[in-house]
């Protein structure tokens, strides 16, 4: 395993392809999340709230796990546990012959890596199509994912254009975009054929029984709206207690991975589609994995099983740096990686990789849950050592070290004798530029030191250890620089269009009186040929029959009810000239945000599969933040409906070179006009 | 009043293989009118078998430390960043199921001091009169920073430093590691090679830090390219001393 861990970091490291796209996106990989968390007024303290929140939920697991899974129960959910990775893939299996099902499409998923899914799901002869655009490339390698957040961290622009230009028969190029282009039409067909949705979870809440996804591309979505049927599957450490939980975590997980705000969806998803909704899977199950993870919540390792895969410690290992995630051999690479893979997979297999790391700390640094990485991988050392099987040079010099540097006549002599032996070797101005055996491989990089015939201990009589008084200059220096306080948000309009421009939405203002001769204006600037339209009765402002009626005004184009939005959006094409027009039920101002439930109206599949999102928002369902939203309207909506997405800009990915593209599998352009009643601003009115 | 008193704890590498950078440490502490002891007994922390996993090993190197520590109760200053860190928070993980020699290691961990940290915050002196014209690069090394959280303490004193031009290196591990840097010499290397790389672009004479470990992985692939710069402990630097640590 050793062994072949070495073979594998020389050839990565001899690997000019490899190299080259490490080098081109190791910058942008960790100044974006630097910049992110610039944004929080406190991020140190969201880290230590959110770090307090996944240690105290780990030491009582089965308690909360326990409740996730009866609330899941009680919201429709068809809840599996699963021991092993064996019995998670055949629990999927069954629930896919049960359906008759030969199509699959999966989201990104870093657990059903973990239990190797996909070749059991082919091996029960269904086809398996993974959406996330880097999943989808490194599944036409036929390669595993290099990374747990960005699978083609290992790939070039032009890696991708070689690899599309042969499997999908497009005309070379090395243009993100075309290639984005290329995949989105490619996988378009597959989530309005497939039968089977299946998908990872980031979280999930016990309190309300909702799962958790954050996604940029919209593949998520569609992967857990589109078909009948949808698997989630859940590692049992990312039950989080309740809805209150969410917010610190929701605000690191985002920028310590890709360095957003918010991704551009989070998915709360509760349970399938209710009684009288327009669309969401009739049937859901979660399949709740453990695949040793109690054995490690009991183990030294307990600490590590906080992680929310965020994959900041990656970005900044420089050991991952140099090999990328490949050398690894594990679903999970880097810091994190060397932790997890021998905590879930084992010492013999896996232990090796606890010695891939300097001990530098920059991954205990950067992990928003606060996991002290450093001394994970330290007490693995300490538990390979005891249990497998180490080379003998290796025992043999602690060993022969211990008893050397257990007194201090020996040390000395030790020290002494070493000053006189290692002159004999090689030497290239006082350094020695040869060393035998084992420690070869500190001299093929540099030169060594001498020992000192004479070591420190042997000075001490020719030092002057007295005190010499000196100029007594005391230091009044020490700088404590404030910490940057947030502005008092009183604009929350504001605050809500800076937020979602800047992540490429558009927000237009309008009184509330003018509202529908701008929905008119807007829509037909556009220049679509069809609006679908998802709008309930009653409760949102305008009603329908005025919306509608504004609608009958526009010369160009049809209109359509959300129930005809798979037919209108099955090629890209019809995407591409048409608008979903939907209501925001709420917005949240820190991250230009908008919050869309599913029901009879049919929001789901509207907001996502037109080229074009169109949302209304009444200003006084505006909220602050997540935490806000979550106490007050947040937590009543979850409870009633059994999907919400939150919704912050047009899709997007960043997978190829971390070149952000906007519009995948969601929409490109998202609209959100803005209805404000005359002097009614929704923080001064108190709601 | 008398003067402070501390304990140093030298280093087995500043012991064994660079002297001259103990004698600079030792120079530095009087100058500040400190009186310094040097225990004898003293051998090395236990760190490298620590970090190797050999944690039996490292225990008995540990309790070593400890006993020959605790005969004083005066201050233990530690010339290295990662030394420091051993003493301060490995102890703690060695001895977490043997409670006596937990809370022993507990109080040594509690009067331990990495060098400047002890010269800036114990002492609240940054002036040692030294002066340079050389351009020096600054080696943040990482147990020093973040395991220590140490980094403005050794800056102070380099801005103290009259004439010297001097710039702070990016906080990227030099590749160091103990015997990661043996086990794991490809790895090591390359992540040597990109610190060289940024050293050469920095165009400086010397390169400074707090480790000697780091400052021997530094030096020693500086001069195996045939570079003509060279490391020196902060000590050194302190203490007027020619780059070079030895």
């Amino acid at each position: 395993m050793r062994a072949a861990f070495h073979r594998r970091v020389r050839a990565a490291l001899a690997d000019p392809g490899l190299q080259a796209a490490l080098d081109r996106n190791a910058e942008r990989r960790t100044r974006a999340r630097l910049a992110a968390l610039a944004t929080l007024p406190d991020a140190p303290g969201v880290r230590r709230q959110a770090a307090a929140i996944r240690h105290a939920t780990l030491e009582h697991i089965d308690q909360h796990v326990d409740a996730l899974q009866r609330r899941l129960a009680e919201n429709g959910w068809q809840v599996h546990e699963a021991a092993t990775a064996e019995a998670a893939c055949a629990q999927a299996v069954a629930i896919c012959r049960a359906h008759g099902a030969s199509l699959v499409v999966k989201s990104k998923s870093m657990v059903t890596e973990e239990i190797g899914l996909n070749p059991a799901l082919e091996r029960a002869g269904l086809r398996v199509v993974e959406t996330d655009l880097g999943e989808y490339v490194v599944q036409l390698r036929g390669e595993p994912p290099a990374h747990i957040i960005s699978p083609i961290v290992h790939l070039t622009r032009q890696d991708v254009g070689a690899l599309f230009h042969e499997r999908l028969g497009i005309p070379y190029t090395d243009e993100v975009a075309v290639l984005n282009a290329a995949a989105r039409r490619s996988l378009r067909p597959a989530f309005l054929e497939a039968q089977v949705g299946i998908s990872g979870a980031n979280l999930a809440v016990a309190e309300t029984g909702s799962i958790v996804l954050v996604t940029n591309e919209g593949n998520g979505r569609l992967v857990t709206a589109a078909p009948p049927v949808h698997i989630a599957f859940i590692g049992i450490e990312r039950v989080v207690p309740t809805l209150a939980d969410l917010p610190p975590l929701l605000q690191l997980l985002p920028r310590s991975a890709t360095g957003q705000i918010l991704t551009s969806y989070v998915s709360l998803i509760q349970g399938p589609r209710a009684p009288g909704d327009a669309d969401g899977p009739v049937e859901r199950h979660a399949i709740l994995v453990d695949n040793g993870r109690r054995a490690m919540a009991a183990s030294r390792l307990s600490e590590s099983l906080a992680c929310i895969r965020c994959g900041a410690c990656l970005n900044v290992c420089p050991v991952f740096r140099e090999i990328g995630g490949h050398a690894y051999a594990s679903a999970y690479p880097g810091p994190i990686g060397s932790v997890v893979s021998p905590g879930l997979f084992g010492l013999a297999s896996h232990g090796h990789l606890a010695k891939a790391s300097s001990l530098c700390g920059a991954c205990r640094e950067v992990c928003p849950a606060d996991i002290d990485l450093p001394s994970m991988l330290l007490r693995l050392r300490d538990e390979s050592v005891r249990k497998v099987p180490q080379p003998w040079w290796w025992r043999w010099g602690m060993r022969t070290f211990a008893q050397v540097a257990g007194g201090p006549r020996p040390f000395g002599t030790a020290l002494r004798i070493l000053g006189w032996v290692t002159p004999l070797l090689p030497t290239r101005s006082g350094w020695t530029s040869w060393l035998p055996g084992p420690l070869g491989g500190w001299s093929r990089w540099r030169h060594f030191p001498r020992f000192h015939r004479r070591p420190f201990r042997d000075r001490l009589r020719g030092l002057n250890l007295a005190a010499r008084a000196v100029d007594p200059t005391p230091l009044v220096e020490r700088t404590t620089r404030p910490l940057p306080r947030a502005v008092e948000d009183v604009d929350l309009i504001g605050r809500f269009q800076r937020e979602l421009e800047a992540v490429g939405g558009e927000v237009v203002r309008t009184p509330a009186s003018q509202m529908p001769a701008a929905l008119g204006r807007l829509l037909e600037s556009t220049g679509c040929s069809q609006v679908l339209l998802a709008w309930p009765e009653g409760k949102h402002l305008p009603d329908r029959a005025s919306l509608e009626a504004a609608l009958r005004g526009l010369a160009t184009a049809k209109i359509l009810h959300a129930g005809h939005t798979r037919e209108a959006c099955t090629t890209l094409e019809q995407a591409e000239g048409s608008v979903g027009l939907t209501p925001a039920v709420a917005a949240l101002a820190d991250s230009g945000t908008i919050v869309i439930e599913s029901g009879a109206h049919g929001a789901l599949a509207t907001s996502l599969l037109p080229a074009t999102h169109l949302a209304i928002l009444d200003a006084r369902d505006l909220y602050p933040t997540f935490a806000d939203w979550a106490a007050r309207g947040g937590r009543s909506l979850l409870l009633e409906r059994s999907s919400v997405a939150l919704v912050t800009g047009p899709s997007r990915t960043a997978d190829i070179e971390m070149t952000l593209t906007i519009g995948v599998h969601g929409p490109r352009r998202l609209i959100v006009l803005v209805s404000e009643a005359q002097g009614s601003d929704p923080f001064r009115s108190g709601r | 009043m008398a003067p402070p008193a501390i304990q140093l704890l030298v280093t087995c590498l500043i012991d064994g293989l660079f002297p001259e950078v103990g004698e600079s440490v030792v120079e530095v502490l009087a100058k500040a009118g400190v009186e310094v002891a040097f225990p004898p007994a003293q051998t090395c922390c236990g760190q490298p078998a620590f970090n190797a996993g050999y944690w039996d090993e490292a225990r008995r190197m540990a309790r070593n430390t400890i006993e020959v520590f605790e005969a004083s109760p005066d201050p233990v200053v530690i010339p290295s960043g990662s030394c420091a860190h051993m003493v301060r928070h490995g102890y703690l993980e060695l001895f977490a199921d043997e409670p006596a020699w937990l809370s022993r290691a507990r109080r040594l961990a509690e009067r331990t001091s990495e060098l400047t940290e002890y010269l800036v915050d114990r002492l609240g002196r940054t002036r040692f009169g030294a002066a340079s014209s050389a351009r020096v690069a600054y080696h943040p090394s990482c147990h020093l920073l973040r395991g220590l959280g140490v980094d403005r303490q050794p800056l102070a004193l380099l801005e103290q430093v009259r004439g010297l031009d001097m710039l702070r290196l990016e906080p990227e591990c030099c590749g160091f590691g103990g015997v990661f840097s043996i086990e794991q010499a490809d790895l090591s290397g390359a992540m040597l090679e990109r610190k060289l790389a940024a050293i050469e672009a920095a165009n400086v004479t010397a390169v400074t830090g707090c480790d000697v470990s780091c400052l021997m992985q530094i030096e020693g692939g500086l001069r195996k390219r045939g570079s003509r710069v060279r490391c020196q402990h902060l000590a050194q630097l302190l203490a007027g001393r020619e780059p070079g640590l030895r």
